[in-house]
């Protein structure tokens, strides 16, 4: 790596991940890297793979080949690991927000963020816990919208319950959230607070991956882009090296100049760069 | 050569380097204090029932159990005792706040934008009106230790001056002086460009926190900038640097309100995406959102403004870039909107023109501290009075309004 590469190199590396459901295959030959400090947006068109690929690294899918090593230690080595259940996902401390984001309407926050993994004191819950634990996570992501953390979620705008579900998944020391379009059903202010608290996810030191299909979205908070054409990994790039025409090329024909696949049959002529 | 310090000196040296530890962090153990002033524990205890004698700070039990042993005492700024009045004048708003120490905002009032915003008398007795009526609410044992004003213009500092504003077309005017007089506390208003205290107060408390190389941009009508080099905010021989709103991206281009062509700000300003969108009428950062709102719900001609406002933004992020070589860049005010909106034409302009070297480890981000990033830097201008020597300003401060 460059020497402007963070100290510890990535905490997820993926290499030469392929998938195929019975005769598809989904992913080929897939490298992918994630680091600690910094927004790595997963970029591709519908069917590239993506859902897929963050499946696999969620331990929902389990890969056909390849290697999954996992940096256990900030600094250590990366170790291969076998991520065959989100359980196992969650114990390396691999969160994912889904788009739906599997929130439940009737219960309050505190109560959603600790669901199936409630606190307790005795054999009771405990709830001043788990109620202090909550706000202390919010707290820590500036969260500054949620009037109580007793209320309820059905009661929550749409980017509140985004940001609930961000902060579920940072409550469990996690090192690695997997956003999947956290900004697709939201009007652009609550966009905006999204993405700055996933920008301030990054910035305390956790390893942050963005699906998204908006390239505003991903060059407003990212470091790096990682695009996906056709379940190949066209190009991993630093976001302050690329251009929005240079993404929307690797996107759409999986190359653009000297970067993305060789070999593509050139279906994309870069008509816009 | 100066001789050595007096025992004096380096105790207020010492009292003022422990208020502001207490100031910034909110809170902080005796333990912690001595760790990071590199003190120990008696001389902390000391300085600490010094101020907690004078009524700055008050100690208390720590509020989280756990740990064994008798817990250190934690230190709190007294914020609902210790205030100061800031005041941010910008060119379509004014606002003012109680802010308390430690930074915490007690009390604040949105003057409305006076109807002739030209007219500095106007804007001095609608902001010493509103400041009055905080003042007056605040209960009888508190005390405001000082009064720093934001203006969005060039300042010469040492006096309050208000030197030039383009964008309320004011020339000269005793601004400080003029306010101090009207609001008769007998304490001196500071005054500072804004996008100058929103890029200290950004260092201090927000998306910066602890970078020595910062350049803040400030959006209002016009496009202000903060560059904070080496640690040191850039001022130059009279202070006045760091105007890079006015730096040409666009020879020939827009009219500027400073009379030069093709300006930063008239390029990619709030004014310079109303009239691209074609929108007419009040601008404010709601016309800005509105905007931003449209080209995400896909009219194209808020789209293509935001994009043009945007490329002009990467152009002038990118010249700062290549000149200062910033660990961050900070979008406050209307920019703020305007990046999230438009990031991937500023970040490619950017990529284009931005040397690899300077450019490969900047960051950019939005304002922490929102709307609030120049009111803050004006209490932080306010305070810093009372923290190179706290005993003395609070004697100074005792004065209620007459």
């Amino acid at each position: 790596m460059t020497a402007s590469a963070p100290p510890d190199g990535p905490v997820i590396e993926l290499r030469g991940i392929n998938k195929s459901f019975g005769p598809v295959q989904v992913l080929h030959d897939v490298a992918f890297s994630v680091h600690p400090g910094e927004v790595t947006a997963l970029v591709g068109d519908n069917g590239a793979g993506k859902s897929t690929l963050v499946k696999c690294i969620g331990g929902i899918h389990p890969i056909d080949s390849g290697e999954y090593l996992f940096r256990k230690e900030p600094g250590g080595e990366p170790v291969p690991v076998h991520v065959g259940s989100p359980r196992a996902a969650a114990a390396l401390g691999i969160e994912i927000v889904y788009q739906d984001l599997a929130l439940c309407d009737n219960l309050d926050i505190v109560q959603n963020m600790f669901l199936g993994r409630e606190e307790k004191s005795g054999i009771v819950l405990d709830e001043y816990e788990m109620e202090r634990k909550a706000a202390e996570t919010l707290a820590g992501l500036s969260v500054r919208t949620v009037k109580s953390v007793r209320q309820q979620v059905a009661s929550l705008s749409g980017g509140q319950r985004q940001t609930v579900a961000i902060a579920k998944a940072v409550l469990w020391n996690s090192r690695v959230v997997i956003l999947d379009e956290p900004t697709a059903a939201l009007g652009v202010a609550q966009t905006q607070q999204v993405l700055e608290l996933v920008r301030r996810l990054a910035d305390k030191g956790l390893a942050v991956v963005l699906i998204s299909h908006n390239m505003n979205d991903v060059f407003a908070v990212s470091d790096r882009i990682a695009a996906l054409y056709l379940g190949q990994m066209a190009a991993q790039v630093k976001t302050c090296d690329v251009t929005h025409a240079q993404v929307v090329e690797l996107i759409t024909s999986g190359r653009s100049g000297d970067l993305g696949l060789a070999g593509t049959n050139g279906n994309g002529n870069g008509a816009r760069a | 050569m100066k001789a050595a310090p007096s025992p004096e000196e380096i105790r207020r040296h010492n009292l003022g380097t422990l208020l502001r530890h207490v100031h910034l962090s909110g809170q902080a153990s005796r333990a912690e204090l001595a760790e990071r002033m590199g003190l120990n524990r008696s001389t902390i205890m000391a300085l600490t029932s010094d101020l907690t004698a004078a009524g700055l700070v008050r100690e208390e039990l720590p509020r989280t159990r756990g740990r064994a042993g008798r817990p250190s005492l934690v230190v709190r700024p007294e914020s609902s005792r210790v205030y100061v009045l800031a005041l941010d004048v910008g060119a379509d708003r004014l606002t003012v706040a109680r802010i308390g120490l430690g930074g915490v905002v007690l009390a604040r009032g949105n003057a409305p934008r006076p109807p002739d915003p030209f007219d500095p008398d106007a804007v001095v007795s609608e902001l010493a009106g509103q400041a009055r009526r905080l003042v007056r609410a605040a209960r009888p044992d508190t005390v405001c230790v000082g009064i720093g004003a934001a203006f969005s213009g060039i300042v010469r500092q040492e006096d309050g001056v208000v030197r030039l504003s383009p964008n309320l077309g004011w020339t000269d005017v005793p601004f400080g002086a003029e306010l101090g007089r009207r609001l008769g506390m007998g304490l001196r208003v500071s005054v500072g460009n804004d996008a100058n205290l929103g890029a200290l107060a950004e260092r201090e408390r927000g998306a910066g926190a602890g970078l020595d190389d910062l350049i803040y941009l400030h959006g209002d009508v016009g496009i202000g900038g903060g560059v904070i080099v080496g640690g040191r905010l850039l001022g130059g021989e009279g202070g006045y640097g760091g105007e890079v709103g006015h730096m040409v991206v666009n020879p020939g281009g827009r009219l500027c309100g400073c009379g030069s062509r093709g300006c930063l700000e008239a390029e990619a300003g709030e004014l310079a995406l109303l009239d691209a969108a074609g929108r007419r009428g009040p601008g404010g950062r709601e016309a800005v959102a509105a905007i931003v709102d449209a080209a995400d719900r896909g009219d194209v001609a808020a789209r293509d403004a935001l994009h043009r406002v945007g490329d002009w933004l990467g152009h002038g992020v990118a010249n700062l870039v290549n000149i200062f070589n910033p660990a961050m860049v900070v979008f406050g005010g209307v920019l703020r909107d305007i990046y999230l909106g438009a990031a991937a034409q500023v970040r490619s302009r950017l990529a284009l023109a931005g040397l690899g070297a300077a450019r490969e480890r900047v960051r950019l981000r939005t304002s922490e501290l929102g709307e609030e990033a120049t009111l803050m830097g004006a209490a932080e201008l306010a305070f810093s009075d009372v923290l190179a020597d706290p005993l003395e300003t609070l004697v100074r401060g005792k004065n209620p309004l007459p």
